[in-house]
């Protein structure tokens, strides 16, 4: 990635659903490819962030640039290098998807829909759900799965799709510690392949060690920097709007809140 | 002769039923699935109305009902790319309007009431060679163009949400299946009238997603199920001298509530344990 070419940029964004503010005057910048994490309260607006990058919601005020593109100019092309896993709890249990049809979908929509999947798209899905460590999974209904197991499939639709950037919201959402670990195991080896990560999150224990940056996010950006700098009780207290703990065991950090959602 | 004749209003009756009822369960799986259910309900009911209308002025009833329900597939189709949430409403308001506008159309001449039952249950046993000729086509059509855009419209249905954020214009395809049904639907209103027309996009594919676990096995076994519900009740009816389109109905109707009770989606086994006096849905 050049440097001239900023991964994601907010300049001076506000985005409004019914005359209501959900971001005011966001502004950051990540240059190179990073693990970033978006942490704040409920209302925060930390999905609506992830949908303006998209270009799925256009911002009343501000410019927004990513993969070096104007997403108000061409937020198809955007889209079409950008990997998305969606809030599992949003998804349609009901819906008849064996795993196979979930990963493949990310191959597919990479390519013209009317041409036909080949043999080295197939495999692409495949060493996609071998990564995530379910290729035994391939002909599952994805509804037959816990929610560890979906929350994998759906990030290797998005491996998939070979993003050059991905964008995570609350992957790690009711999802067990294992499954958690892993996840963000196979997300830090993507930053060093090269993949630009941006994740939302109410939960950042099991992030704590691996994030490049860290957002603190109350509808305005409180704050924006490397996690050893923002990981303070005053700073993550102002995020959230009561009192935060932050206790430090060796090399390790937990972060405690009243709700235990920080 | 006499049985000649009798046997090639059967034969073409029959083609004309499975040729709706396969149509149907292949553009209905994709509805059913996206819960638009009530779409095809009130299509139907528009198109109704668009026929009654267009019958007491003077004008083709395929025509009228081809313009309001294609209205009304457009109003749809725009009101949930713009996911403001008035789809439903809109739907729900459609089938009460279109049912005011049969019934006020109808007011004006007593003449009309034969028509209108034609349009409601269909005669599939008068079905010309030109009717069979244009369900044909455009049930070849639809086929077609499902095939050509078949992964669109999956991954559209699946997910919407990722599948509009990876780059797939997912309003595209709303446009695309709400057109298909309207244009099918007055092609099968009448051939097998509006109430069994709506019975076929709609009872197979929900029996089908009780069952099957992917989009093709849904797509599948709604097939399956619209190829005997056109059978048995086609038998049944000429059996019993009932109603063909009617009976059909009630046959899909009666494989609709077996696929609930037996649904293994559901835990399966809801009958067993009804009979065990367990159930306590």
């Amino acid at each position: 990635m050049s440097s001239c070419k900023p991964l994601i940029a907010f300049s001076h964004v506000d985005v409004a659903y019914a005359h209501e503010l959900a971001l005011i005057d966001v502004t950051f910048t990540i240059e190179e490819p990073a693990f970033t994490v978006i942490v704040g309260p409920n209302g925060a607006g930390k999905t609506t962030l992830l949908r303006a990058a998209l270009g799925l919601v256009k911002p009343v005020r501000g410019r927004i640039i990513v993969l070096g593109i104007d997403v108000e100019k061409d937020p198809w092309r955007v889209r079409r290098l950008v990997g998305y896993v969606p809030q599992r709890e949003r998804l349609d249990q009901t819906m008849p998807a064996l795993v196979r049809d979930v990963v493949l979908m990310g191959v597919s929509l990479r390519k013209p829909l009317t041409r036909r999947l080949t043999r080295r798209d197939y495999e692409k899905a495949e060493q996609a759900l071998k990564r995530v460590g379910l290729e035994e999974l391939w002909d599952e209904p994805f509804t037959h799965l816990s929610g560890g197991q979906q929350q994998r499939v759906l990030i290797a639709r998005a491996l998939a799709a070979e993003p050059k950037l991905l964008l995570l919201d609350e992957p790690l959402s009711g999802v067990d510690p294992q499954s958690q670990e892993a996840i963000v195991k196979l997300l830090s080896e993507m930053v060093k392949g090269g993949v630009g990560v941006v994740m939302v999150t109410h939960d950042l224990n099991p992030l704590i060690g691996y994030v490049d940056y860290l957002m603190l996010l109350n509808k305005r950006v409180i704050a924006f920097g490397r996690p050893s700098k923002l990981l303070e009780p005053e700073v993550l207290s102002k995020t959230y709007g009561r009192r935060v703990h932050v206790f430090r065991v060796g090399s390790t950090c937990f972060v405690l809140s009243g709700d235990s959602h920080a | 002769m006499l049985e000649y004749i009798l046997s090639q209003i059967v034969i073409r009756a029959l083609i004309a039923s499975l040729l709706a009822s396969l149509t149907s369960a292949l553009v209905g799986s994709f509805i059913v699935l996206r819960r638009l259910s009530t779409m095809g309900a009130a299509i139907a009911h528009v198109c109704f109305a668009g026929a009654m209308v267009a019958y007491v002025t003077d004008v083709d009833p395929s025509l009228g009902a081809l313009s309001m329900s294609l209205t009304l597939a457009t109003a749809i189709s725009y009101a949930r790319s713009r996911r403001e949430g008035q789809s439903e409403a809109i739907l729900g308001a459609a089938i009460g309007i279109s049912s005011a506008i049969a019934a006020l159309a109808l007011s004006l001449s007593r003449e009309y009431s034969a028509v209108a039952f034609s349009y409601l249950v269909g005669d599939v046993l008068g079905v010309s060679e030109r009717e069979i000729a244009l369900l044909f086509t455009a049930s070849t059509i639809t086929l077609v163009i499902v095939a050509l855009l078949y992964r669109g419209l999956k991954y559209s249905t699946l997910d919407p949400e990722t599948a509009e954020a990876m780059g797939l214009r997912v309003e595209v395809y709303e446009y695309v299946l709400s057109f298909l049904a309207a244009v099918l639907l007055v092609v099968e209103m009448r051939v097998v009238g509006m109430i069994l027309a709506q019975v076929y996009i709609v009872a197979p594919a929900a029996s089908a997603w009780e069952l099957a676990h992917s989009v093709e096995g849904v797509i599948a076994v709604a097939a399956v199920l619209a190829f005997i519900s056109a059978i048995a009740g086609f038998s049944i009816s000429l059996a019993f001298n009932l109603p063909t389109s009617a009976t059909i109905g009630i046959v899909a109707a009666v494989i609709y509530v077996l696929s609930l009770l037996l649904s293994p989606k559901r835990r399966g086994r809801c009958l067993l344990a009804f009979l065990k006096r367990e159930c306590r849905v």
